[in-house]
């Protein structure tokens, strides 16, 4: 390979998750940069311009969350915020800020690889067109021809269903939240989220094989919903 | 009965006082102007906070003044009716007086009481996040580390994989474990706003399910959840606890090839789900007893006994309930109830 490889920007107090994270970043074939600290991760995000912020939210210095609304006064790069579980609030309040994702602590290294290859892969693909097929497993989504199939079957969708679909395609691996989808599918506060809900179920209906046990669209409890990313 | 026979003591001490102050003052001063020293006495009474010994100070105020300065003094006659009047208005004086330095004492307490137990509550909240920090620090390094090592071409052997699988595996059962100790404490706290949403049930199972992908690799999942199940209201956080803890449960007492069922059905106004696995079933009599905090089955395997007592407390938080029963065939069948409407 004789691409620069791409650099991730690793913010987190702990010497123990940035020595593990090193490793398996760099394994995978990544440039590292560690910050300690928030003040540290703002002055190394500006000089060295990294692809990819991995942020924890923990911050001795400041806020995690004030360091990213920092970032992102002056770059687009994709961060993705880490935090404990059970902080649902802080996961969206960081998605709201704008954070490209999150990972919720402990994470597993296939995990937060996925998440790096998609973050990378959408900072490129805003430059250039979608790509006009998503397939994952069984489940293709044409997006010119605006179908959709299951194996080999075809999947009819009610406009809402295939709305849903689409938006969650463009964002393909990617979390997105309850509000933002409320937002893309109805006119402003012309729905609640209970009527998304309602809507996911039945999509996962029509597009899951096993709709408890999903493959494809999976929800994150109390902060939206992913479509799994698609195969390379 | 000692310290409040003491307050009496005390206000015996103060009618005695405001009557030596009233000797060496009377010389120069009206007889009526008397009677303010002895509400300062009852004043200073009230002040200590018992309502007996404070009514009792007014009365001795009244009883003094009368007997020592009004005249004919030293007796407890009257000589000008017009005095009765001043006792009356001296004694409901000291009362009312009493009455607000009482309420004003004990408002003052209440918000110091208030003030320390916020005080508390903020301290139990902060040390609950500590905790949780350092406990899921480690646990994040060690389950990344295992990971990355796993993911790199390792030198091999024949137990090389097997091992650090093992230590990934056992350090996520741990965080899981963490997990429920956290929350425990959290319910416990009293401090837990439920955030209720209306949610399929179907949703909430599927990421408890989801969260379970590696202790649930190999085992069978018979699920019966009817599309058109109504919505429920519930916090979808807490209620994907439960269920993680339920179906592990069921992992855990099942060991073996069996599957695990799951389903839900609608009964009257409520949402009936059951976890059902086919294992050894329940020994504990009376059977509820496995809902106790650190209860454990004798010759179990594993299980701090948290899970189940969490599943009890979120599920009665929503209004509902949960009931464990052996199971017609073998095993051991948890049915859960939730209700359909918010009873505020």
């Amino acid at each position: 390979m004789t691409a620069r490889p791409k650099t991730v920007l690793v913010v987190d107090d702990e010497t123990a998750i940035r020595r593990f994270l090193r490793a398996a970043l760099e394994e995978s074939g990544f440039a590292v940069l560690e910050a300690f600290n928030g003040r540290m991760a703002l002055e190394l995000a500006a000089a060295r311009k990294p692809d990819v912020i991995l942020l924890d939210l923990g911050l001795p210095d400041m806020d995690g969350l004030d360091a990213l609304k920092r970032m992102r006064e002056w770059t687009s790069a994709p961060v993705i915020v880490v935090s404990v579980r059970s902080d649902e609030s802080d996961k969206i309040e960081g998605l709201d800020c704008g954070a490209d994702d999150y990972l919720s602590k402990p994470f597993g290294v296939e995990e937060l690889l996925a998440r790096i290859r998609v973050a990378l892969r959408r900072a490129e693909r805003v430059r250039e067109d979608p790509e006009p097929v998503y397939s994952h497993e069984d489940l293709r989504v044409d997006l010119v021809g605006r179908r959709v199939w299951l194996g080999k079957k075809e999947v009819r969708l009610s406009p809402l269903q295939y709305a849903l679909l689409s938006s969650l395609v463009r964002n393909a691996g990617r979390v997105v939240s309850q509000k933002q989808l409320l937002k893309d599918l109805w006119p402003e506060g012309s729905s609640t989220p209970e009527a998304l809900r309602i809507l996911v179920h039945q999509t996962r209906h029509r597009i899951e094989r096993d709709p408890v046990r999903p493959r494809h669209l999976k929800t994150e409890p109390a902060v939206g919903y992913r479509l799994e990313a698609l195969d390379d | 009965m000692g310290p409040l026979l003491r307050e009496y003591g005390i206000a015996l001490a103060a009618a005695g006082l405001c009557t030596a102050a009233c000797f060496a003052i009377s010389p120069f001063t009206a007889l009526t102007d008397l009677a303010m020293v002895y509400l300062i006495g009852t004043t200073v009474v009230a002040l200590r906070g018992s309502w007996g010994p404070s009514v009792f100070t007014s009365l001795l105020g009244v009883l003094c003044f009368n007997f020592f300065f009004v005249p004919p003094r030293f007796t407890f006659v009257v000589e000008h009716p017009q005095y009765v009047v001043t006792f009356l208005v001296m004694f409901s004086v000291a009362m009312v007086i009493s009455r607000l330095t009482f309420r004003v004492k004990t408002q003052s307490e209440e918000a110091r009481r208030l003030e320390v137990s916020a005080e508390a509550e903020r301290l139990r909240s902060s040390l609950l996040s500590a905790v949780s920090h350092e406990l899921r620090t480690p646990l994040t390094a060690i389950i990344g580390s295992a990971g990355s090592l796993l993911h790199a071409p390792g030198p091999g052997g024949a137990h090389w994989r097997e091992l650090l699988e093992n230590i990934r595996e056992e350090a996520e059962r741990l965080a899981r474990l963490v997990h429920n100790l956290i929350e425990t404490t959290r319910l416990e706290s009293g401090k837990v706003r439920l955030k209720k949403e209306l949610c399929p049930i179907e949703d909430v199972i599927g990421t408890a399910l989801g969260r379970l992908d590696k202790p649930l690799a190999g085992r069978e999942v018979r699920t019966e959840l009817p599309e058109s199940l109504p919505l429920a209201p519930m916090d979808p956080v807490l209620m994907e606890l439960v269920f993680v803890n339920l179906i592990e449960n069921a992992v855990r007492h099942a060991s073996g090839p069996f599957p695990i069922d799951i389903s839900a059905c609608e009964q009257g106004g409520s949402l009936e789900i059951v976890v059902a696995d086919r294992g050894p079933g329940l020994r504990a009599e009376p059977i509820e007893r496995i809902f106790e905090k650190f209860y454990r089955e004798s010759g179990s395997s594993g299980g701090a006994g948290l899970g189940l007592a969490i599943c009890k407390a979120v599920v009665e938080a929503h209004g509902g309930g949960i009931r464990a029963e052996n199971r017609t065939g073998g095993g051991a069948l948890f049915r859960l109830t939730l209700p359909r409407k918010d009873r505020a």
